[in-house]
């Protein structure tokens, strides 16, 4: 199941795929430029910056799908890239992986609703994402809390493979250190990522080289340009920096061709399937199957109303304790008083007695 | 106003020569604080700037045995740098933790608490009756380091550089400064000003004029490259024209530290250091402990100490604990006070029983009294 199909069938070749990508990673890693540069052409259009004034504006998460029709190899793809500008930008940034869950399982639920009707649609559009691009800070050290956050409740529903943004601002030595970290991050938190499975035993050697090529390179290096620059006298996609050239499509540079390859060429099928057989399968499961509710109280919190009824409880004991005690002492000093009272009689009575006789 | 010649002087213009005696001798402290999220290059840049491992680089290894504290921490580095006999204390303090999280609602308030607190603290100690021996923590520079993104600065850092500004010197900081081309970096710079600009936010600014054209030039193009863009890097590498520098070693090309037309490292090390320390350290104390001064005097009394209010969630855990506590010993007095009027009521019993016997004693007596004065009057009719 896991190697490449290359489309052989006339028909197919003239139909296209189809194919859809989601792009996730905070404003400024790229991922505009990315998306320009794999489609060769301007599909998303540079981020208009608003007024100076409206910077401190927390915009939410916004989710933006852009269908393409390519051609690779005479093989036309019908590619939807769906962009989430707004992801990690504002202050508390919890609720952005909810609204990118709930457009894949809106997916899914359409699919599943769909698939239920006595009359199905035979134009019916599938809708769902086929795999998911995570863009990683270059920072140089690890995995931050978001991005180990998004991958694994992400996962479960989607391919993620993680690429790194950017990554034209670490040299060679620190891109092959990060990498290392990243993937022992993943392990280590047992993310489930999209990574180019292939059995040894079953494929073929081809196969088997191809993947585990592919897999040692995740994740991706990327560094996306739209302008071309002369060097040398040819002319390349690249970045023009005062010390050299990045090129695009050099692979001792980056990443980004053969991730462009595997993506569009040999391994959607693969993904397709997947989310096919596999996690469109689960989430059904999943679903039909759910009871209605769950009920979970949250228990700290009740513990915390029990603590402060109990310490009002003992503030009130406490103040009744007080008055006990004050009564207490107002009796027996008002008993005292009788005695000593009474005492006094008793010896005038006495005095008297003893002049009497 | 009686004027004297040069060179016929009573040793006046002698005076700058004694302040530098006593200054070299007294040598100088600077307290730095940088600030930014976590993989921006601010240790490599500390390390750059002092041409010393002035702190080490983060350990990878230990990341595993974090615990799930989301919390930003202070750490202060302290190093002695001596240059030429002339000493200076200097202190680092750096944000770990700050903008790493998924939310960073309120990341900034251990960074704003600290730097109050030390103005606080050196006001607290100059009201003292002996104030010899002041230790001033106060932070003479903030630098700020934003995230490469091209774009514009997010809303965590307006909101950060919002306060820092109105308490310290605030110095923007574009880190990681090769990520950009020339064209972007130029556009990016022209954001951030405008930006900051229209949201108000006070940036350092010293200034412009001085004695000699030269300072003036100089003074000029520092304010111009604000923001400064810098690159950090602590190793020698060969470029392709056979000089050893400072600098990063791509595949495509060497990225130098100290080149002018790469980023701004010489111009900001030469304000921190070389030009305009002193005037770091003396806006502080003269601008910023003042406004921190006044504000305070203006609704606290002299010796008073300052409201604070407990908002570290780290010390939320404290609280339960001591709540805690504050439980286990109200129920133990509890008992002790049961125990207690258990014993009153038990002691009240038996003083009421004894006020029983006593008041029955005491009719008994009553009645032979009365028998007896019964028997006596009859006699003395």
């Amino acid at each position: 199941m896991s190697h490449p199909r290359r489309p052989g069938n006339r028909k197919n070749v003239k139909k296209g795929f189809q194919f859809t990508l989601m792009v996730v990673g905070a404003s400024g890693l790229g991922r505009t430029t990315f998306i320009n540069t794999l489609c060769d052409a301007e599909v998303v259009p540079k981020r208009e910056c608003d007024e100076p004034e409206m910077a401190h504006i927390e915009e939410g998460i916004k989710i933006k799908p852009y269908t393409v029709e390519l051609d690779e190899d005479g093989v036309k793809i019908s590619l939807t890239v769906v962009d989430t500008p707004g992801f990690g930008d504002m202050i508390d940034n919890e609720y952005c992986f909810q609204e990118i869950l709930g457009y894949l399982e809106q997916q899914y639920d359409d699919i599943l609703s769909e698939e239920s009707r006595i009359k199905r649609n035979r134009r019916f559009r599938d809708n769902r994402v086929h795999a998911l691009l995570y863009f990683i800070a270059p920072t140089g050290h690890s995995l931050r809390e978001i991005d180990i956050e998004l991958m694994k409740r992400l996962s479960p529903r989607i391919n993620i493979i993680p690429v790194i943004g950017k990554s034209d601002s670490l040299t060679p030595g620190e891109l092959a250190d990060f990498k290392k970290r990243v993937m022992e991050d993943i392990a280590h938190h047992k993310i489930p990522i999209y990574n180019f499975p292939y059995d040894p035993e079953e494929d073929d050697d081809e196969t088997v080289e191809e993947n585990s090529e592919l897999r040692s390179l995740l994740p991706f290096a990327l560094i996306g340009c739209e302008e071309e620059v002369t060097v040398n006298g040819r002319k390349v996609r690249g970045r023009q920096y005062p010390w050299g050239v990045v090129e695009v499509d050099n692979p001792q540079h980056c990443d980004f061709v053969k991730l462009r390859y595997a993506l569009l060429s040999s391994h959607f099928q693969d993904l397709k399937e997947i989310t096919h057989d596999y996690l469109y399968e689960n989430y059904r499961t999943e679903k039909l199957s759910r009871s209605t509710d769950s009920a979970s109280d949250n228990d700290s919190g009740e513990e915390d109303e029990h603590s402060r009824l109990k310490e009002e409880q003992f503030k009130k004991e406490e103040g009744k304790l007080k008055e006990i005690e004050d009564r207490v002492q107002r009796e027996l000093k008002e008993k005292q008083q009788e005695l000593w009272t009474k005492e006094q009689q008793l010896m005038s009575l006495e005095a008297n007695q003893v002049q009497v006789q | 106003m009686a004027s004297t010649q040069a060179g016929a002087g009573i040793g006046i213009a002698n005076l700058p020569n004694q302040r530098h005696a006593i200054a070299s001798k007294k040598g100088s402290a600077l307290t730095m604080m940088i600030a930014g999220e976590s993989g921006l290059g601010k240790t490599t840049f500390i390390n750059t700037l002092f041409t010393t491992t002035i702190k080490a680089p983060k350990n990878h290894k230990r990341r595993f045995n974090k615990t799930t504290e989301k919390t930003v921490e202070i750490e202060i580095i302290r190093a002695e740098l001596e240059e030429k006999q002339f000493n200076v204390k200097l202190s680092v303090i750096d944000t770990p933790g700050f903008g790493d999280y998924t939310n960073n609602r309120d990341s900034w308030m251990p960074i704003i608490d600290f730097i109050d607190d030390q103005h606080e603290s050196y006001m607290r100690q100059d009201q003292q009756p002996k104030r010899q021996e002041l230790s001033d923590m106060r932070v003479h520079c903030c630098l700020y380091f934003i995230r490469p993104t091209g774009h514009t600065l997010k809303p965590l850092d307006i909101e950060v550089m919002k306060r820092l500004g109105t308490r310290v010197n605030l110095i923007p900081v574009i880190a990681k400064a090769d990520t950009m081309t020339p064209t972007d970096l130029h556009k990016f710079k022209k954001r951030i000003l405008e930006v900051i600009a229209a949201q108000n936010i006070q940036c350092y600014t010293f200034p412009l004029e001085s004695d000699d054209e030269a300072s003036t030039k100089r003074n000029m193009s520092i304010m111009a490259a604000m923001p400064f863009s810098i690159i950090g890097s602590t190793d020698d590498v060969l470029t392709h024209d056979g000089r050893t520098v400072k600098g990063r070693q791509y595949s495509w090309g060497v990225a130098e530290v100290e080149n002018e037309d790469h980023c701004d490292f010489k111009k900001l090390r030469q304000l921190l250091i070389r030009t305009h320390m002193l005037d770091l350290i003396h806006s502080t104390e003269e601008t910023h402990y003042e406004n921190y001064r006044r504000a305070q005097m203006e609704t606290r009394k002299i010796g008073e100490p300052k409201v604070k209010t407990v908002t570290n969630p780290k010390w939320k855990e404290e609280e339960e604990a001591l709540r805690k506590r504050f439980t286990e010993q109200v129920r133990l007095e509890e008992n002790r006070f049961r125990s207690w009027e258990q014993q009153l009521i038990a002691e009240r019993d038996r003083l009421n029983k004894d006020l029983e016997a006593e008041h029955s004693h005491i009719k008994a007596l009553e009645a032979e009294l009365e028998s007896m004065q019964l028997g006596l009057s009859p006699k003395r009719k």
